[in-house]
């Protein structure tokens, strides 16, 4: 089933971090622990799957119809502000434990590119409705997954000995190339 | 005037300003990038169908074209296929030309790939590739041969070489093509290529 | 804050304040448009474009937008001129709107603009900006020079398209695909970690 690969694809093969180079500025800024980590990458994988179901809709409901592309990026940078922003205050107001855990992270979240890439690939590609939420869902799995295994990484590096000047981002970075080359071995899973 | 009044006076401002802006250069570049996507496809055509001097399309459904090739004469020359398929890494969007009889596939051209650099993207190189899908039997499916022949010769007019290294990419390709080619065929007899244009539901 | 001339304004993006090696924003476009120098050049340029004209404006115009919408109001002229500058490219040069694909419009979440922005234009004047602009620039087109020179040139072994290295040379194809970029991004970053910390000894 097309969707199934689809989902597959985005997590594994098409990894948002390790094959698109999205979300570069939390996945080396918030790998630090896992549970950081965790709430990051799910409040992202709950905006993405958000943003991809808004600015599908404006897309193709108002921005196409009307031969508006080319206000494509500003509404979409502007749906993002504005969504992230609401789902800040919702959880604030109905889960105060939820907030206290992902709360911090939320306005982070617009400047990542990895929000605004999955707006932009969405339509890009031309998806369908099913095929944006999908992407969506998945292209933020895909980046919980990397950035997880990018804070389990380094809490070992903790008591590890790292030569000074690779300390801090550079050694991380190179753990990223590590990882994006394990990533590698799943392209052509799908055939 | 109090805060909130000034907050809104000047979100409006910069928005509309910010809108009327690109509007203007919307409208400005909109031709221009409309025409470099007909240009790109009408080069495509072209170099799958020799002797074509303009296009129509003839079926149009989501990811799926066929063009017609017109000669000079007003007379179909041949058909360009326009379809697309999952390749390693990512989609391969391919121009397939074949000829008014549906017999003979003239070549391939690679409009879109983002295979692997140095193996699987030398789909896009003709004499590792492309040569080898040049006149070939249209009336059949279409089978690989692995390891690749020396030259084009030693194959059959089924078959074509695989890249050495690419062996994923290859196939993609062929695949891709040998749906294209089963869905187009179906087209004809259903009667739905003819001039005029047919779009699916 | 301290009193700088303009030149040290300008030259301060260059490497005490490298948007990328100090400061560690706009990595997403530098890892991915860096396979190859056109490319990279192409994104420094295009990242230039709008940095000197939305710190220019957002100069020009701070004192009339009220502190609560600035972010707002930033941001929607970042976009208009990341808009103006893809659909340049789009409509000009094709080929490389294709390659540098959904990085042009994601300069407007650059955060080097928005930084630029908040840390410097909304507090100083048109001209200062304007110069400021010019030295992040240039240390973004540098830094992504650097980068992609040793993507393009180990990884498929030309530069800027011509073929530079001979006929023995096998190329590095990891270098022009995703590990290759953190690797040597990481390696670069190390370097020039330990260069400042040498300087800084002295």
């Amino acid at each position: 089933m097309e969707l199934v690969t689809l989902f597959i694809g985005a997590i594994l093969i098409n990894n948002f971090v390790l094959h698109y180079f999205l979300g570069i500025c939390p996945f080396l800024g918030v790998s630090k622990k896992i549970d950081a980590a965790l709430s990051m990458g799910l409040a992202v994988t709950f905006v993405m799957s958000l943003t991809a179901v808004v600015s599908w809709a404006i897309n193709h409901l108002i921005l196409i119809p009307y031969g508006l592309d080319y206000l494509q990026i500003v509404s979409f940078i502007l749906v993002i502000a504005s969504l992230v922003q609401l789902v800040e205050m919702f959880i604030r107001k109905t889960s105060p434990p939820l907030y206290q855990a992902m709360g911090i992270y939320l306005p982070l979240i617009t400047t990542n590119c990895a929000i605004m890439g999955l707006a932009l690939l969405t339509a890009l590609k031309n998806y369908d409705f099913a095929e944006a939420v999908v992407f969506g869902v998945g292209s933020g799995l895909g980046f919980t997954l990397a950035i997880v295994l990018m804070a389990a990484i380094r809490e070992q590096l903790e008591v590890a000995d790292v030569p000074k000047p690779l300390q801090g981002a550079a050694i991380a970075l190179i753990i990223a190339g590590i990882m994006a080359l394990a990533f590698f071995g799943f392209s052509g899973m799908i055939k | 005037m109090n805060l909130s009044s000034r907050m809104v006076i000047v979100l409006t401002a910069v928005g509309l300003l910010s809108g009327g802006f690109l509007a203007s250069v919307g409208i400005l570049t909109k031709d221009r990038i409309a025409l470099n996507k007909k240009m790109e496809i009408e080069r495509a055509i072209v170099s799958v169908v020799p002797g074509s001097v303009a296009s129509v399309t003839l079926y149009e459904e989501k990811d799926f074209i066929v063009y017609g090739g017109k000669n000079e004469a007003g007379d179909l020359q041949g058909f360009a296929i326009y379809t697309s398929g999952v390749g390693f890494q990512d989609k391969i969007v391919l121009m397939i030309g074949a000829d008014a009889s549906l017999s003979r596939l003239n070549a391939l051209a690679v409009l879109d790939q983002k295979e692997t650099p140095g193996l699987g993207a030398k789909i896009v190189d003709r004499t590792s590739f492309l040569v080898y899908w040049e006149n070939k039997d249209f009336s059949q499916p279409f089978s690989l041969r692995k390891p690749p022949a020396p030259s084009p010769d030693s194959l059959t007019a089924s078959e074509v070489n695989t890249i050495t290294g690419a062996t994923i990419s290859s196939e993609a390709v062929l695949n891709i093509v040998n749906a294209a080619r089963e869905k187009v065929k179906a087209l004809r007899e259903e009667g739905k290529l003819a001039p005029g244009g047919t779009h699916a539901e | 804050m301290p009193s700088r001339t303009a030149s040290q304004d300008f030259l301060k993006g260059l490497w005490q304040e490298n948007p990328i090696f100090r400061q560690m924003l706009g990595m997403c476009p530098t890892l991915a448009v860096s396979n190859a120098v056109i490319n990279g050049v192409a994104m420094g340029l295009a990242t230039a474009f709008v940095l000197i004209f939305s710190s220019f404006l957002i100069s020009l115009i701070k004192k009339l937008i009220p502190n609560q919408v600035r972010i707002a109001c930033y941001v929607v002229i970042i976009a208009t001129f990341v808009t103006i500058a893809d659909r340049f490219l789009a409509a000009f040069f094709p080929p490389i709107s294709k390659s540098l694909g959904p990085f042009v419009p994601l300069i407007v979440v650059n955060c080097i603009i928005l930084g630029r922005a908040e840390a410097f234009a909304s507090k100083n004047s048109p001209g200062r900006s304007v110069i400021d602009a010019l030295g992040m620039s240039a240390g973004f087109i540098l830094a992504l020079l650097i980068l992609s020179s040793i993507r393009e040139v180990l990884g498929s072994g030309t530069f800027l398209g011509y073929k530079i290295m001979g006929a023995w040379f096998e190329p590095w194809v990891i270098m022009v695909l995703p590990p290759g970029a953190f690797i040597t991004l990481g390696i670069l970053m190390a370097i020039s970690l330990q260069l400042e910390r040498k300087k800084r000894e002295k």
